[in-house]
């Protein structure tokens, strides 16, 4: 069940939380050129409106590849997709507007500033003036990154980078977000950091749709999470429930007991 | 459009904070028109188009020695005069060392034997057979290293000059000959024969001559051709070219990061992002060309080089350097696309040009190559952007002239970028 929040932060919001679908997607396949298997093989889910759900997979489950079919980057081989009601082969101009991405690897010109990468991306998406500047300001702040918005990206630290990358992802102010591992390889400050403003985001009433490695952060941030193995979703629901029902102690110990202890990526 | 601009002003910035890239773009072809341009100014002494070096050394005291020296001057030659201080053994030492590319010796005696060798009408007693029939041995002496070419030409200077003082001395002894037979003839004295100064000058006067094309060089603004006009818009077009080594550079650093999936994502296409990196590069690429035009206008003087001069039609030359300018963007477009990594498409690229440049004509000029290799040059985009180019800036035509070579360019551009949409595509 998804929770009617009212919005309490100054952050620019969706409003209150609506009912509704967010995310459908029906029976995707996807095969790779010169790939044994499929990434995915009648890959089917449902994100509602305002939710948090986590799509958890070992190395080469899929869930890049869901995630990169999910914003545009390349079409399934067949099913389909709907955003917010919209059919995304025929309205994707209109989706790419109301979503926001925030790639595993760093989405950020390292030759420029962080200020600099935040204009560039906010005028593609259509911002100027001081719609534009409010919006690389808040997200300078939002990533803790204001007083040196001014540097380099290149001469910042790993974590520094990740926050850039997350805050790039909300300039137009999406109302879903697709973020591919965005904890990778960061210390534990900026994780705990980015954990805080993807729970303030969260509260805010945008639908986030989460990929990730590590289960404990998935059972703290996600009302919901899916369990994703060989390019098919085969468990999903909220994380007590979940536990509840298998008997598991926690989702680590349930993962490994859908998915096996046999490597995915050897 | 605005997008288009974003992606511009992004890609500008990038390459201001690339000190490499600018290295590349910028000082590289700015280097390479100075050291080729003077390098092909002294090719150029020695295949003739400029006054060869030939030393002289008169042992004689007649005047044989000033009279072959007036002669050579006529043509290409710049003679260097030893007196008669100096030995035989000097003159082919200094040839020898590589010090001027040819020399003469005129021997000892050499003018008494030319005088007797020009009489025409020898008397008996005076002159035997044996002084009649030597000929004088100037002896003319080469660098080993001399190309055939200059040798060949350099001999037969030295030959016609050699008979045209020996065929005047004839002509002559022979006018001042006729001249006292004449007066000697009673009946003969009836016809006016003309003075013995002006039957000479006659009988020296050429019967046939030969008219070179004129030169229009000042009518049209146009110079006649020189490395200048040739290497200047030659290596500002290979500098052009070189900028799709750093838009494939860009291209590929895009595709291996997060951004390429991050820009997909974005509710603009991917002919924005091109069209932005193709405008980008083609204010490089036209900031090259005034880079390269201003030190060949303004510099080249300082280095003894002749200015160069840019043609009346500007319009056409601006366009010539937009199509070109397209061309480069396309290919670097195309390289980025098609290439797995930068050190590929660096690898790749800088081989595509470098060899493009050699068969289009802009290290050797086109004509000089193997035939095969003139054939092989119509393919080369670089030859394209030339021809018109020396259309403009050597020939002195317009608009016309150059139409065919911009569609040439333009075709290419389209080509690449349409290759390298379907690559995109595919790799979606």
């Amino acid at each position: 069940m998804v929770e009617k929040v009212v919005v309490k932060t100054d952050y620019p919001s969706t409003g209150v939380k609506e009912q509704g679908t967010a995310l459908l997607a029906t029976s995707l396949l996807m095969q790779y050129r010169n790939a044994e298997s499929p990434a995915l093989n009648d890959f089917s889910l449902q994100v509602q409106k305002g939710e948090f759900f986590g799509l958890l997979g070992a190395n080469g489950a899929g869930k890049t590849t869901a995630i990169s079919i999910f914003s545009g980057f390349f079409p399934p081989v067949s099913g389909t997709i709907s955003i917010m009601g919209m059919d995304f082969q025929r309205h994707q101009n209109k989706i790419k507007q109301i979503f926001g991405l925030v790639p595993q690897d760093l989405a950020l010109y390292e030759n420029l500033s962080a200020r600099e990468n935040l204009l560039f991306f906010g005028k593609l998406y259509g911002l100027g003036g001081h719609k534009l500047e409010g919006a690389v300001e808040k997200c300078l702040a939002f990533s803790r990154l204001t007083d040196l918005a001014g540097r380099l990206v290149s001469t910042y630290s790993g974590g520094m980078k990740r926050r850039l990358n997350l805050a790039a992802g909300l300039l137009h102010n999406p109302q879903v977000l697709f973020l591919d591992e965005p904890t990778v390889g960061i210390d534990a400050q900026s994780r705990n950091l980015i954990h805080e403003q993807l729970i303030e985001l969260h509260r805010m009433g945008t639908t986030i749709l989460y990929t990730s490695h590590y289960m404990e952060e998935a059972q703290e941030l996600c009302s919901r999470i899916g369990i994703i193995d060989g390019g098919k979703i085969i468990e999903q629901g909220e994380p007590a429930e979940l536990l509840r029902k298998s008997g598991h102690k926690n989702l680590e110990s349930l993962f490994l007991h859908l998915t096996g202890k046999q490597l995915r990526d050897a | 459009m605005l997008n288009i601009l974003t992606v511009t002003v992004k890609e500008l910035l990038l390459l201001k904070r690339d000190k490499a890239g600018l290295l590349v773009l910028f000082i590289m072809p700015a280097l390479l028109v100075m050291v080729i341009t003077l390098v092909q100014e002294n090719v150029m002494e020695l295949t003739g188009q400029k006054k060869t070096k030939m030393l002289l050394l008169d042992l004689d005291t007649g005047s044989l020695g000033s009279l072959l020296h007036k002669q050579l001057e006529l043509g290409h030659i710049e003679i260097i005069v030893w007196d008669g201080q100096r030995k035989s053994s000097d003159l082919q030492a200094a040839i020898t060392r590589g010090d001027y590319q040819a020399g003469l010796i005129i021997p000892a005696g050499s003018y008494e034997q030319f005088q007797r060798a020009a009489v025409l009408f020898p008397n008996q007693q005076t002159v035997d057979d044996e002084i009649l029939a030597a000929q004088v041995p100037v002896q003319l002496y080469f660098d080993p290293g001399i190309m055939p070419g200059l040798r060949s030409g350099l001999t037969a200077q030295v030959q016609v000059s050699l008979q045209t003082i020996g065929m005047g001395a004839k002509i002559e002894n022979l006018g001042k000959e006729l001249s006292g037979r004449f007066a000697a003839l009673e009946v003969l004295t009836q016809f006016s024969t003309p003075p013995l100064t002006e039957l000479t000058a006659r009988l020296k006067e050429p019967l046939l001559s030969l008219e070179s094309q004129p030169d229009d060089s000042g009518k049209t603004g146009n110079r006649s051709y020189s490395p200048v006009q040739q290497n200047v818009p030659a290596w500002a077009l290979f500098g052009m070219f070189f900028t799709a080594i750093p838009i494939a550079g860009g291209i590929l650093q895009e595709r291996k990061s997060g951004i390429w999936i991050r820009l997909t994502s974005l509710p603009v296409s991917h002919l924005t992002f091109f069209s932005g990196k193709v405008l980008a590069y083609i204010c490089v690429c036209f900031c090259q060309f005034l880079l390269i035009g201003l030190i060949g206008s303004y510099m080249f003087p300082y280095l003894a080089l002749p200015a160069f001069t840019l043609s009346q039609n500007i319009g056409a030359v601006l366009l010539v350097i937009l199509f070109s300018s397209l061309a480069a963007c396309g290919l670097g477009i195309f390289l980025g696309m098609a290439c797995n990594t930068y050190e590929q498409a660096s690898t790749l690229g800088s081989t595509l040009v470098v060899a493009a440049a050699a068969i289009g004509g802009v290290m050797v000029p086109v004509y000089a190559m193997p035939h095969i290799m003139q054939r092989l040059s119509v393919v080369s985009p670089l030859n394209w952007g030339l021809t018109a180019f020396q259309d403009l800036l050597v020939r002195g035509l317009s608009f016309p002239a150059i139409w065919a070579d911009l569609g040439k360019l333009a075709l290419f551009f389209l080509l690449t970028i349409l290759l390298s949409w379907k690559l995109t595509r595919a790799r979606l």
